[in-house]
C-alpha cells in the first residue's frame, strides 16, 4: 500500500468523486434526457437476489413495475417478470469525459429501464439525472472559486503591496461587497435580462455572479499575507540587488500566499457549488432539460412532490460528500501550513 | 582620501500609530554624520538597540532617513526616487544581521547565491551558476550542498550564503550587519581573510558592524561608536582602542574578552 499523508488522502478522495461525475456517462444507465411516460414518480426500485419461491440468485434482479390499477403515482412490482441487472451493458451513445464517443454503461437493463433512485415527473431516471447534473454544479463552483480567487488575489496582492490610501480604498470595496444583499441584488439583475437565456448563456451568468460576489474574503485574506511579506528581510534583500516590484511579487511575495489559496479554494468550491443550487433552486440558474443539482431540486417548489415523492430530495444529498472532501482537504491544508511554519521557525533544527 | 560614501546629519523616526490614535515615534537615528574612504574599512560598534542596523538600512537605500543626506560615489542618494534607486542598491550590498530571514527558505544555496547576478540579468544561466558555485567554494560551503535549500542549513552556513551573495554582485560598498558573530574562531578568519583579500585586489569599501571590539581593531581602520542613535566617537582604530573618550567606548572595550583583545593588534590606517 502506498501510504498517503495528510491532504493528500483528501484530494485523493476528492478526486474519485469528481472522476465519478466526469464520467457519468458511464455510471449512469440513462441519458438524462430521455424521457419513459409509463413511469412518472417511479419510487426507487428494490433489487433482490431471493426470488417470491425463495431460490437465490447470484445475479441481482428487479420486478417490472406497473401502475396499481385506478391510481395515477401508484406502482406494484410485476412478481412473473424478474429482469436480471446487467453489467457493462451497451445502451445509449455518450461521450466519455466530452471527447470519446462510447455506448458501455456499467449497469442497465434489457427488457425494461431500472431506475435505482427512482424517476421524475417524466419517467426520467433520477440517478443518471445526478450524475450529469453534478457536472453543471461542480463546474459552475470550480471556475467560480477559480474566477473568485483570480480576483481575489489580484485586488488582495494590490492592495498589500501598494499599502497606503489604495490599500484603505481597496478594502473598504471588500467590505461593501461583503454588506450587500446579494441575492436580491441578483433579482434586479436578472429582471434586466431576457426572459429565456440559453442554458450556456445563464451557466456562465451564474459564474460570473460568484465570481464578483466572493472575492473579497480571499483578497483580504491574501493582502495580510502579502502586507507582512512585503517586509521581510528577504524581500528587503532582494530589493537590495536591485529587483523590480514584479520580480519581488512573483519570486518572493506571490509564494507565500500558496497556501491561502489552496485552503481558500478548498472551502470555496463546495461552497460555490451550494450557491449553484441555490440561485438553480430559484429558477437564477442553468434552464431545464439540462440538469443541474440545484435545477433538479427546483421540482420541490410544487408542493405535491415536495409531500409525496421523498426520492426528489436525494439530489440534495448529492453534495454531501463532496462538501466533507473538501473540508477535510481545507483543514488538512491548514494544519499542515501550520506544521511547515513551526518547522521554519525552529530552522535548521529539523536535521 | 577619496571618500565613497559620506553621512551628513542623518535622523531616522519611526512612527507607530497607538492604538488610541496617539502617535507614537521612536527616534532611530540622531545627527549621525561621518564618512568612509573609498578602499577603507569603518567599524560602527555599539550596544544592542543604538541603530546599527538602522543606519545600515538607510545607507543600503532600503530605507528613508527622515531628514539629512547621503552621498554616494559623489552621488546624493536620498533625493533619488524608487526607480534610480534601483540602479544605486545593486553597488552597496548589506548582509542583514539574521540569516534566517534574509534568505528566502524556499530557495536553494545555489539560486540564492545567483539570484542577484538574475535579477541584475548577468551573465547567461550557465555561467551564473558556475559563478555562485565558485562563490560557494570561496565562502567555505561544500558543493554537494549546493541544492540544499535555505533552512537546512545551520546558522553560520546561512550566514555565508548571505556574505556570498552580497559579494556575487562585486558592490563598491559591503556593509556587514553583525555578520561574523555567529560563526566560529576558524570560519570567522577564512571570512575575514577572504574580505581583505577583496578589499587589496578590488578596492571594496566596508562598513563593518558589530559589538566586538577585538573584531572591530582587527579588521578596521577606522571605528565610530553609537549610543542611543548618534555617534558618540569616531577616529582612526588604534587611537579609539588606546584612548578611548566616551564612557560607552571604554565600557565596550573593557567587555571585550583579553585573550583576543591581546591577540588582534590594531591595523594601521
Ligand atoms: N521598523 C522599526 N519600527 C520601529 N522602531 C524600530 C524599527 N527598527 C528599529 N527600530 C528602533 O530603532 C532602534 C534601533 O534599532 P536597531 O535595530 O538599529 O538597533 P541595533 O543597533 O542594530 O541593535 P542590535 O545590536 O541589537 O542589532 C531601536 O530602539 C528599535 O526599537
Ligand atoms: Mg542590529
Amino acid at each position: 500500500m502506498i501510504q498517503l499523508s495528510g491532504w493528500k488522502r483528501w484530494l485523493l478522495a476528492i478526486v474519485v468523486l469528481h472522476g465519478i461525475v466526469a464520467c457519468a456517462g458511464f455510471f449512469a444507465p440513462y441519458d438524462p434526457t430521455e424521457q419513459d411516460r409509463e413511469h412518472p414518480y417511479l419510487p426507487p426500485m428494490r433489487i433482490h437476489l431471493v426470488d417470491t419461491q425463495g431460490h437465490f440468485h447470484f445475479r441481482p434482479f428487479f420486478y417490472a413495475e406497473q401502475l396499481r390499477v385506478g391510481s395515477f403515482d401508484q406502482f406494484e412490482e410485476h412478481s412473473q417478470q424478474a429482469i436480471p441487472l446487467r453489467f457493462f451493458v451497451t445502451g445509449a451513445r455518450y461521450d466519455l469525459l466530452g471527447l470519446l464517443p462510447f455506448r458501455t454503461h456499467l449497469f442497465g437493463a434489457e427488457a425494461s429501464r431500472v431506475y435505482l433512485l427512482g424517476s421524475d415527473a417524466y419517467g426520467r431516471d433520477q440517478l443518471s439525472r445526478i450524475l450529469y447534473g453534478g457536472q453543471i454544479s461542480l463546474l459552475a463552483g470550480m471556475l467560480g472559486a477559480g474566477l473568485t480567487l483570480l480576483i481575489g488575489v489580484l485586488i488582495g496582492a494590490t492592495a498589500g503591496y501598494l499599502g497606503g490610501w489604495r490599500d484603505g480604498l481597496l478594502m473598504r470595496v471588500a467590505e461593501l461587497f461583503m454588506a450587500l444583499p446579494w441575492l436580491y441584488l441578483l433579482f434586479a439583475l436578472r429582471a434586466f435580462l431576457p426572459l429565456s437565456v440559453s442554458p450556456v448563456q445563464a451557466f456562465f451568468l451564474i459564474i460570473l455572479v460568484i465570481g464578483a460576489v466572493g472575492w473579497a474574503r480571499p483578497a483580504r485574506l491574501v493582502r495580510g499575507v502579502v502586507l507582512s511579506a512585503r517586509e521581510r528581510d528577504f524581500v528587503r534583500a532582494a530589493r537590495g540587488f536591485g529587483a523590480t516590484d514584479s520580480y519581488l511579487l512573483r519570486r518572493h511575495i506571490l509564494p507565500e500566499t500558496s497556501s491561502v489559496i489552496l485552503t481558500q479554494a478548498a472551502i470555496l468550491v463546495p461552497q460555490f457549488v451550494l450557491a449553484e443550487m441555490t440561485l438553480s433552486f430559484l429558477g437564477l440558474g442553468v434552464p431545464e432539460p439540462v440538469p443541474s443539482w440545484g435545477s433538479l431540486l427546483a421540482s420541490l417548489q410544487q408542493y405535491s412532490v415536495l409531500v409525496s415523492y421523498w426520492w426528489m430530495y436525494l439530489p440534495a444529498l448529492a453534495i454531501v460528500p463532496f462538501f466533507l472532501g473538501y473540508l477535510g482537504l481545507a483543514s488538512a491544508l491548514q494544519q499542515d501550513a501550520g506544521t511547515e511554519k513551526i518547522v521554519r521557525t525552529a530552522g535548521g533544527s529539523r536535521w | 582620501m577619496d571618500r565613497l560614501l559620506i553621512v551628513e546629519k542623518i535622523e531616522k523616526r519611526y512612527g507607530r500609530a497607538h492604538v488610541l490614535g496617539a502617535k507614537q515615534e521612536v527616534t532611530a537615528l540622531l545627527d549621525v554624520s561621518f564618512s568612509i574612504g573609498r578602499g577603507s574599512t569603518l567599524a560602527l560598534v555599539g550596544e544592542s538597540g543604538s541603530g546599527k542596523s538602522t543606519l545600515a538600512l538607510c545607507i543600503a537605500c532600503l530605507e528613508r532617513p527622515t531628514s539629512g543626506k547621503i552621498v554616494f560615489n559623489r552621488n546624493e542618494i536620498t533625493v533619488l526616487d524608487e526607480k534610480q534607486l534601483r540602479e544605486v542598491r545593486p553597488q552597496i550590498q548589506l548582509v542583514f544581521q539574521d540569516p534566517a530571514r534574509s534568505l528566502n527558505p524556499r530557495f536553494s544555496a545555489l539560486e540564492l547565491v545567483s539570484e542577484p547576478l538574475l535579477v541584475q540579468g548577468r551573465l547567461d544561466k550557465r555561467e551564473r551558476e558556475a559563478r555562485a558555485r565558485a562563490l560557494l567554494g570561496q565562502v567555505g560551503i561544500p558543493q554537494e550542498k549546493a541544492l540544499q535549500r535555505a533552512e537546512e542549513f545551520s546558522g553560520g552556513q546561512r550566514q555565508r550564503l548571505a556574505i556570498a551573495r552580497a559579494l556575487s554582485l562585486e558592490p563598491k560598498l559591503l556593509i556587514l550587519d553583525e555578520a561574523l558573530s555567529a560563526l566560529d574562531c576558524s570560519v570567522q578568519a577564512q571570512i575575514a581573510n577572504l574580505l581583505m583579500e577583496l578589499q587589496g585586489r578590488l578596492g571594496l569599501t566596508y562598513l563593518f558592524i558589530t559589538h566586538d571590539f577585538a573584531m572591530a581593531g582587527h579588521l578596521a581602520h577606522e571605528i565610530a561608536v553609537m549610543e542611543q542613535g548618534r555617534v558618540v566617537e569616531i577616529g582612526a582604530a588604534d587611537e579609539v582602542l588606546g584612548t578611548p573618550n566616551q564612557e560607552v567606548t571604554r565600557r565596550l572595550i573593557a567587555a571585550m574578552p583579553r585573550l583576543t583583545a591581546e591577540a588582534h593588534a590594531p591595523r594601521a590606517v
